[in-house]
């Protein structure tokens, strides 16, 4: 009889204590560091980007009273000198540090066109609309797409498969804005189903934010088309991306182990196809996180939906610049913040990647 | 490694009679040229506790012939005709009849499959315990102790680190590790059959070595039935009882280990034993059998291994030979067996063995 000798590789090799632990915080250390050295880029290209932007926010106010209300210009001048306590005269550089200061200490400034009033009050005022539609919306299409996708994928060249393919290319090449023009044109305009002009807005008037059901109604009947937009638009890419990842893992060898083993059907789809396919989606949602929050300034505007892309808009049209700065931070970090969580949700979903983490 | 884990002793029941019987065999791919015949006409008997090899080169169908049994064709492919007969306990199933559930059932429980590539045989993202726990419970196990229990053994059995290669996840094992975990899962409901496509291909040599032990234990201590499919006629002959050369879809010669190493019949036989370089022994010039494998769409008339063949005349050319015995328990598809007779008593394969 030979005697088998191989010898076994250490499965969870346990270096060092402190090593490993080095090596967990080198590593988030690094992600920080890459998201922080991100984060500032984008902040000082935006900072000097928008100061390149025609005109500038004392000059729309002066234009605005001397069109409005035929003010001569030295007089409408001295208003708007009276009313801006800001210096947009003072070098840029000098601006810069100071904004960059405020920064450092959680200041993001305050609005040049409301005096008083805070840019982070306005973003908290705003943000919680955009995340409640997006955040929503993204959910359903995520769901529907990826269960769709998987549907198209085991029926692939079946009827069902070419008519939701088909679907989903058209869908997913229409602009967002193009389709909430049509759904107000359609539903609100011709066919009169919704009507466009109680759903501006975020809320009814009267109603306040509270944990009633009529508040959840109220805030869901105003996001309702801003949310069909995005999810209609959304879905086709994720049923399209599904179908194909589906079908590279059904063709995986452990599916057919699997059949070989007589599992259940159910138990294959889901935990053997499904959940292998669904892993790169994964990481497209939080790249879509991103994305979506700032794709929502034109659906918005559109839909008069009183959310950050709203705002922003509003803010870009009179060069509020403290505003545009503090809006564009939001929509970097969700951007970086989303990157940096889909890293750590893929580590947790597919054990090959382990972030360096040790038992 | 430890002596504990060499002494694991399975209980298995060899059984008795005959627990697979293939009649006729056909198994066609559909394709956009025409039907590609992977499989023609295969008859075989697979006897309780004996190892039966199907040799033969890549695209001779043994592949196929193998998952036809378990159902597993893709689905463009179809058994054309045939029947395929599992026997247990005396009871009959006819395998190509049963339905949805049935098949789950028969499937694993009474036959299981060990796959060429173990590399990815495994779900990339659960454990391997999860993996056998799921099979265990797809066939009706509750008790997870006992599922547990029975998957160390195994795991011991195949001589690995069974704590340890549990809990781990598939890429934290080696490719030879991953094929003894794929060993030990497939005798996890101790089915009656087992076939290995390829087992040793995929490994280096050492680790192909292990696995071969490990597979002679399976068949001398415990007595499996096997099926085993190789290209490689070292491993068949170090595995096997007996042995079925394939070419172009059909058994043109089937007979025990012996029979097909000292006195094949069938010129393709004779050239694959001749196309192994032998380790011991003065060098002696290799042999290759011309020309490839014929166009499994558009075949060539008559015996399909004719226009490879030394001996082939105008009969080979027209009619194709059926088996016909050539020895006890020794069949071949040849016009000119005798003439291959004849020419290893002039010229005797390996002569020093």
């Amino acid at each position: 009889m030979t005697t088998v000798t191989t010898p076994l590789p250490d499965l969870h090799e346990k270096p060092v204590e402190s090593s490993a632990h080095r090596f967990f915080h080198s590593y988030l250390f690094q992600k920080t560091l890459k998201a922080l050295f991100t984060a500032w880029v984008v902040i000082t290209l935006t900072f000097f980007l928008i100061r390149l932007l025609p005109s500038n926010p004392v000059e729309l106010f002066i234009q605005d009273l001397m069109v409005q209300y035929g003010m001569p210009y030295h007089e409408a001048r001295d208003q708007a000198a009276a009313l801006f306590a800001i210096d947009l005269s003072r070098p840029l550089p000098l601006q810069y540090l100071d904004y960059m200061d405020g920064l450092l200490h959680g200041d993001l400034g305050t609005s040049i066109l409301s005096p008083g009033t805070s840019v982070s009050s306005i973003i908290l005022r705003f943000l919680p609309w955009t995340i409640f539609s997006v955040g929503i919306a993204l959910m359903l299409s995520f769901t529907f797409g990826i269960m769709l996708g998987l549907f198209m994928a085991y029926h692939r060249e079946g009827v069902m498969d070419h008519i939701l393919t088909v679907l989903a290319s058209i869908l997913s090449s229409i602009p967002n804005y193009i389709l909430g023009i049509l759904l107000i044109i359609f539903l609100g305009v011709r066919w009169g189903i919704i009507s466009v002009a109680a759903t501006r807005g975020t809320l009814s008037p009267g109603v306040e934010p509270s944990l009633s059901i009529e508040f959840f109604k109220d805030a869901l009947f105003h996001a309702a088309l801003p949310i069909t937009t995005y999810v209609l638009t959304t879905i086709g890419s994720w049923m399209l991306t599904m179908k194909s990842s589906t079908i590279s893992v059904l063709e995986e060898d452990y599916v057919t182990v699997a059949k070989a083993k007589g599992l259940k059907e159910g138990r294959i789809t889901s935990t053997y196809v499904g959940r292998n396919a669904a892993l790169p989606m994964f990481t497209l949602l939080t790249i879509a996180i991103g994305f979506v929050v700032g794709g929502s300034v034109l659906i918005e505007t559109i839909f008069q939906y009183q959310g950050i892309g709203y705002i922003l808009l509003q803010s870009v049209n009179k060069r509020d610049y403290t505003v545009m700065q503090g809006v564009f931070l939001v929509i970097t970090m969700s951007v970086i913040v989303a990157n940096f969580f889909a890293d750590i949700l893929y580590s947790w979903l597919d054990p090959r990647i382990k972030l360096g983490r040790q038992e | 490694m430890s002596n504990e884990s060499q002494q694991v002793v399975l209980k298995h029941e060899a059984g008795s009679g005959t627990p697979l019987t293939l009649r006729n065999v056909s198994v066609a791919y559909k394709t956009r040229k025409g039907d590609v015949q992977a499989v023609r006409d295969v008859s075989l008997d697979l006897r309780a506790g004996e190892s039966i090899a199907l040799i033969g080169e890549s695209g001779s169908g043994k592949t196929t012939l193998g998952l036809s049994i378990v159902r597993l064709l893709v689905k463009s492919a179809q058994v054309t005709n045939g029947e395929i007969i599992y026997r247990r306990n005396g009871k009959e199933i006819d395998v190509l009849g049963l339905n949805k559930k049935e098949l789950r059932e028969f499937r694993w429980k009474e036959c299981s499959m060990v796959f060429q590539s173990a590399l990815n045989a495994f779900n990339p993202v659960i454990r391997i315990w999860d993996q056998m726990k799921d099979t265990a419970q797809s066939h009706g196990w509750k008790d997870k102790k006992a599922i547990r229990q029975r998957s160390l053994e195994l795991l011991k059995f195949v001589q690995l680190d069974a704590e340890r290669v549990i809990d781990a996840y598939p890429h934290e094992l080696s490719g030879g590790m991953r094929q003894r975990v794929l060993i030990a899962l497939s005798l996890l409901l101790d089915p009656q059959v087992l076939i290995l496509d390829e087992p040793t291909t995929a490994l280096d040599i050492l680790t192909q070595r292990t696995i071969i032990d490990l597979l002679r234990k399976l068949k001398e201590e415990q007595h499996f039935t096997m099926i085993f499919i190789s290209h490689d006629l070292a491993i068949a002959a170090e595995l096997a009882d007996r042995i079925a050369t394939m070419y172009a879809g059909r058994v043109v010669e089937v007979g025990s280990a012996d029979d097909i190493f000292y006195r094949p019949r069938h010129p393709y036989t004779l050239g694959l034993i001749r196309a192994v370089p032998k380790v011991v022994g003065d060098f002696q010039e290799l042999f290759s059998i011309p020309g490839s494998p014929p166009d499994l769409i558009d075949m060539p008339s008559g015996c399909k291994f004719h226009p490879r063949c030394p001996y082939a005349t105008d009969k080979c050319r027209q009619e194709e030979p059926d088996l016909v015995p050539v020895g006890p328990e020794h069949m071949a598809a040849c016009w000119h067996w005798r003439e291959v007779e004849k020419e290893l008593q002039s010229k005797p394969l390996h002569s020093i063995s």
